[in-house]
């Protein structure tokens, strides 16, 4: 091991020395302090403006006059998605989905506004985040510092003298994966470090011990991921005839697995498992809703329209209800059948996470940082289960107070003692280890990844012919 | 033809050649003996316009290659110690590619053939791949290109090196037609016996100077090995 | 000098014969094949399926509209008693839902090059006198992660990966040649470097462009009438020439790399930083540099001011809120009486909080407008920075696929809108009851397309700042080819 640990500190003095190491770390080092000051900064606003707007949203609701409680309902109320604290890290899939929501009568309205709507076309080209860079410019540099590892010192001569006096493979291959390891750690555990300070800082205090424990998970994943390019290159490096040939073939692999993969994959689910367009969406629930509500009408008031002439206005707000509750079943059919298909495709690409590490980590680190669909989903949901809660409380107090009036069903006003019963919004998002349980999937591909990676730079250093 | 006046090259502190004056006259085979780093392949890139002077001037034909790279490359042909040639393409293709290019005229099959077959390359292997050539047939195409250039000068680098006695005596005839003919020859050599033998006249560089100069007529092959052997450990 | 343009083209088919020789001109031929032909069959299914969408969505409207011309004839005849909710006579009911116009954008002639901002915002919005606010911000429907992930098209094959097969192809023109050993027997025939390497990237541009303009030039010509009339050919010689110039500029960069270092191996990896930091750094940080400068508005700021409007118009119309159910007693208050019908109360209020809130919250509404205006500006003009930002972009908008129609249709949208309130309006606050006639007479919907001489004019600036680029380092490579010393 002693001589491992030699090897390790030679190499790491040649990283130290050459060039490669500052120029590439640099940049990602310049690159992550920039959106994490620009994310920080944007993130302390956005949040401050968000728990305001939402104690406004609710002050506005229990403020409400004396009026009738379906009037109430079309003012509604407004719920807005809290931002995890490690968005700043990666921020996922957030400029892809919206914040605001609102809840109003009759309809299950989806999140709006997303953050990419308001941004040029070049907001496809990607965020620029610490994620981002670890994704994508970290293997680059693990490629840039460990293609010649072994194939330089093959073309030198060294290798052969290292090797005839008695230095083991596995010793070398170690030495060779700690100075890659340590290498790349002068880069990113600063990196690291600077996301990690600026998330537990950012983060309000309750939270903080959760962000910890997320953060602790991304570690071991980014870990894993970057772990896999760092055995390949010295794989390659150790069966490539020349630095050149490796060096293409890693990039050539970075390629396909960043670039190319991720989009190709994307491609094929979304054709075996297609999402319906908004139109046919709409379409198949509106007309869903039509039969579930008209049903509905016809087995409890015996005609098909509710609200038509055959049912007597001293029986509105039972109409309301029994309106709104044959929705509900629909509504959730209809939703869950969409998300599903999202999460299909996305396990679908998941399980590809061994052999192209980059959709693996994508999804893990998404996931760990609570910027995933899933979070989404959880929200929306929350959201859809107040809404249902305000509309039952309202058309429950017509049934009681209104339709006794009959005719004079609209000259009902209900009072602020009403509004009061509807409780403010709150959502918690997932605890961190919820969050780690339910992507155990990526890992798992990841750390596959790492075991076949080792094993093929293991395979690699042990030929008879390795010099 | 073929004209050095005190031409000096620098590399930064290094001066490879230092006041060098050297003629070749049509007819004449200029042997340029001496040491490796002497400067001899540097006159060399200088009159093929690869190198500018730092002083001085390179002429061919009485055109100053600085000033005038491209049409001075007419003048002179240009056989290196290593024919590389493309290994992909026949000894036929790669004579046409260079030849056309040499003389901006289409080339006929029959006329690059006819080359080849002049310098002595075995007609069978005319349209086999260069890359199975050994280096005496590849150095027979690099004439062969010369020849189609019908070229006033000749410029070689060690052309003798590397080859076995009979293909370096072939060689030697070659380019004893070409000097009868006319042509100015300038070539670096190590090879004393065939300075002496082909050679009309010698130069010795030592460190960048011309350090001696004289016609072969007036030694024998003992004299000028003394000579030069006296000139190299001075 | 005729000889030199023989010399020319002597060297161009040298070279020609030697990529084909050592197999890599087969070899990239096929990539870019299997590449463009994917990337090209991606697109056109997206497109398909837009098209399908909708067709849908004006089949589902004329539908609709004759449903209810139908029930309007049975009511008018007695034959039908109407229902309140849905009473094919009432002009805020008609305006308000029952009869609502789709405004469709269309697909470009060449939507499959790129699928740009197609997959986020919505092709069709359903027009009713409704606030602007419940109908205008909602998304296309697609998966976030593929959204993040972002699409396998000809955009992406061209903005990303030709850069990659230029520079594989020609990182080291010289430096091979160098390293080979032919240089010298080259150039000491009276053939200039220029000439030589001008030849070895006239070659490979031949057959990159070959493949990444033909293969979905053809596709599409072949599978889209609209792209063989004369606003989808200049669109696709627009696509031929900012093609073109991205491919030169890559060309042009790396002739100069290979002009001045020292190995190929060096010039390998000085051109592949090159690109990562242009094709991948600088985009998404310009991005997040006209995100900074020019930051949208908020959206939860939106939604207060909304919702503090709502209420202010809830009160101020709340006397109207009063519903009015003397239908249920009198049921032929439900028919027109000489064309005139009495909105109630309520929906008369509902019409006049939509208006409201349209007024009032048109200003931050515009807000948004304006900041995405001036995001975009920051962008064109820090374009130059990264030709693949202009690439991408102006493939983009020869799609008809990029931010900038999409705002078109926004404003279009807008005006339909307002164009829709004007004909209901009227007959909502004076009580005119609809017709028959009036559903031929109610705002129709038509996409105004820009003339194409835009397309033409901001691709060509970009194709000139591109070609700028390009040109500049092709200069200095000249440059420094002329004086190139062998030795």
């Amino acid at each position: 091991m002693n001589r491992a640990l030699l090897i390790a500190r030679r190499d790491l003095t040649d990283f130290a020395r050459g060039g490669r190491l500052y120029w590439a770390g640099g940049l990602i080092l310049v690159l992550v302090a920039t959106s994490l000051v620009v994310g920080w900064q944007r993130q302390r606003e956005s949040r401050a403006e968000r728990t305001r707007a939402q104690a406004l949203d609710y002050g506005d609701w229990i403020r409400q006059p004396e009026r009738h409680p379906h009037d109430a309902a079309h003012q509604g109320m407004h719920v807005f998605k809290p931002e995890p604290a490690l968005s700043i890290v990666d921020p996922g899939i957030v400029p892809f989905v919206g914040s605001t929501l609102w809840l109003g009568a009759h309809r299950q309205t989806e999140v709006k506004f997303r953050p990419a709507q308001d941004a040029t076309g070049l907001q496809r080209f990607g965020s620029l985040s610490p994620a981002w860079a670890a994704q994508i410019l970290g293997p680059l540099l693990v490629i840039l510092l460990g293609f010649s590892a072994f194939s330089a010192e093959r073309e030198h001569g060294t290798l052969r003298q290292m090797l005839s006096l008695g230095v083991s493979r596995s010793q070398l291959l170690w030495g060779k994966a700690l100075a890659l390891g340590g290498g790349l750690g002068l880069v990113l555990v600063p990196a690291g470090l600077l996301a990690g300070i600026a998330v537990i800082v950012a983060a309000e205090p309750s939270a903080r011990g959760d962000a910890f424990s997320r953060l602790l998970g991304l570690a071991a994943g980014y870990g894993a991921y970057l772990g896999i390019f760092i055995f390949l290159s010295l794989g390659v490096s150790a069966l490539a005839s020349s630095s050149r040939l490796a060096l293409v073939s890693l990039l050539a692999f970075w390629i396909v697995v960043a670039l190319v993969a991720p989009r190709s994959v994307a491609d094929v689910s979304r054709s075996l498992d297609p999402s319906p367009s908004r139109e046919a969406f709409n379409a198949a629930l509106d007309a869903d809703l039509g039969a579930a509500t008209q049903r509905a009408s016809l087995e409890r008031f015996g005609v098909r329209d509710a609200f038509g002439p055959g049912v007597p206005l001293s029986r509105w707000g039972l109409a309301l209800k029994v309106h709104d509750h044959a929705g509900y079943g629909v509504m959730d059919r209809h939703f869950d059948a969409l998300w599903e298909s999202y999460a299909r495709q996305q396990r679908m690409q998941e399980w590809t996470g061994f052999l192209l590490p980059t959709i693996g980590i994508r999804a893990f680190s998404m996931g760990v940082a609570g910027t995933d669909f899933a979070e989404h989903r959880a929200f929306s949901l929350a959201a859809e289960r107040q809404r249902r809660v305000m509309q039952d409380i309202i058309s429950q107090d017509l049934v009681d107070h209104a339709d006794g009036r009959k005719e004079e069903h609209f000259s009902y006003r209900a009072s602020r003692a009403l509004w009061a019963r509807v409780p403010p919004f709150q959502h918690q998002p997932a605890a961190a280890g919820a969050a780690l349980a339910r992507n155990l999937r990526s890992l798992g591909m990841l750390t596959l990844g790492l075991l076949l990676s080792a094993t093929l730079a293991a395979l690699a250093v042990s030929r008879r012919r390795l010099w | 033809m073929l004209e050095a006046v005190r031409v000096s090259k620098a590399f930064g502190e290094v001066r490879a050649l230092d006041e060098v004056t050297l003629t070749v006259a049509p007819g004449e085979l200029y042997c340029l003996l001496g040491a490796n780093g002497a400067g001899k392949t540097t006159l060399v890139n200088l009159f093929l316009g690869f190198l500018a002077p730092t002083a001085g001037e390179v002429r061919i034909a009485g055109q100053d290659v600085a000033r005038h790279p491209l049409e001075s490359k007419r003048d002179v042909a240009y056989i290196p110690e290593q024919v590389v040639l493309y290994g992909v393409l026949t000894g036929v293709e790669n004579l046409r590619f260079f030849a056309e290019l040499a003389t901006g005229e289409r080339q006929t099959r029959a006329r690059l053939l006819e080359l080849l077959t002049e310098v002595g390359l075995d007609p069978r292997a005319a349209d086999q791949r260069v890359a199975t050539y050994s280096k005496g047939m590849r150095q027979k195409v690099g004439i062969a290109i010369a020849f189609a250039k019908q070229a006033r000068a000749l410029l070689l680098d060690e052309p003798t090196s590397g080859l076995d006695p009979h293909a370096a005596n072939e060689f030697s005839q070659l380019l004893e037609r070409a000097r009868s003919s006319g042509v100015a020859i300038l070539t670096t050599t190590h090879d004393l016996f065939h300075a002496k033998r082909s050679g009309t006249r010698v130069g010795i560089m030592k460190r960048g100077r011309l350090v001696a100069e004289l016609a072969t007529s007036e030694l024998s092959h003992a004299d000028l090995e003394s000579l030069y052997l006296q000139h190299m450990s001075a | 000098m005729s000889s030199n343009t023989f010399v020319f083209r002597r060297t161009l088919a040298h070279e020609l014969r030697l990529l084909s020789a050592d197999r890599s001109l087969w070899l990239v031929s096929v990539i870019l094949l299997g590449l463009f032909a994917f990337a090209t069959r991606n697109g056109v299914v997206q497109t398909r399926a837009r098209d399908a969408a909708a067709a849908h969505a004006r089949a589902a409207e004329a539908a609709g509209q004759a449903a209810v011309v139908e029930r309007l004839r049975r009511v008018m005849s007695r034959a039908e008693a109407p229902d309140p909710w849905g009473n094919p006579t009432d002009p805020s009911l008609v305006g308000g839902g029952m009869a609502p116009r789709n405004a469709i954008l269309p697909t470009a002639p060449l939507a499959p090059l790129a699928i740009g901002q197609s997959d986020m915002y919505p092709d069709t919005y359903r027009i009713t006198t409704k606030s602007r606010v419940e109908f205008m911000y909602d998304s296309e429907i697609e998966n976030p992660w593929n959204l993040l992930t972002g699409r396998f098209d000809v955009a992406f094959v061209i903005t990303y990966l030709l850069p990659l097969l230029v520079l594989a192809w020609s990182y080291n023109l010289v430096a091979a040649e160098r390293e080979q050993g032919t240089l010298r027997m080259l150039l000491s025939q009276p053939v200039g470097l220029g000439t030589v390497v001008a030849a070895k990237v006239l070659v490979r541009s031949a057959v990159l462009l070959l493949w990444a303009v033909a293969i979905p030039v053809a596709t599409i010509a072949l599978l889209r009438p609209e792209a063989r009339g004369p606003a989808g050919v200049t669109a696709l010689a627009c696509f031929a020439g900012l093609t073109a110039a991205y491919a030169l500029f890559w060309f042009a960069l790396a002739v100069i790399v290979d002009g001045f270092s020292r190995s190929s191996a060096l010039s390998a990896l000085a051109l592949v930083s090159a690109w990562v930091v242009l094709a991948l750094v600088l985009p998404v940080t310009i991005n997040l540099i006209a995100a900074a400068i020019s930051p949208a508005p908020s959206r939860a700021e939106l939604a207060t001011q909304t919702r503090v409007i709502t209420i202010e118009n809830l009160d101020q119309l709340s006397g109207k809120f009063r519903a009015d159910y003397r239908y249920v007693s009198n049921p032929d208050l439900l028919l027109p009486k000489d064309g005139r019908f009495e909105v109630p109360d309520r929906l008369r209020a509902f019409f006049l909080a939509g208006q409201r809130l349209d007024q009032r919250i048109g200003q931050a509404l515009d807000a948004f407008d304006a900041s995405l205006a001036r995001q975009q500006a920051i962008v064109d003009r820090l374009g130059l920075l990264s030709p693949a930002i202009l690439a991408h972009e102006g493939l983009a908008a020869i799609a008809g696929n990029g931010t900038k129609r999409y705002q078109r249709f926004h404003h279009q949208v807008t005006a339909f809108h307002e164009e829709w309130r004007r004909f209901f309006g009227p007959r909502v606050l004076e009580g005119v009851a609809i017709t028959e006639a009036d559903f031929a007479r109610m705002p129709a919907w038509t996409w105004r397309e820009a003339e194409i001489d835009e397309l033409r004019t901001s691709t060509l600036r970009r194709l000139g700042q591109l070609l700028v680029l390009g040109g500049l380092l092709g200069a200095l490579a000249w440059a420094k080819l002329r004086r190139y010393r062998v030795a």
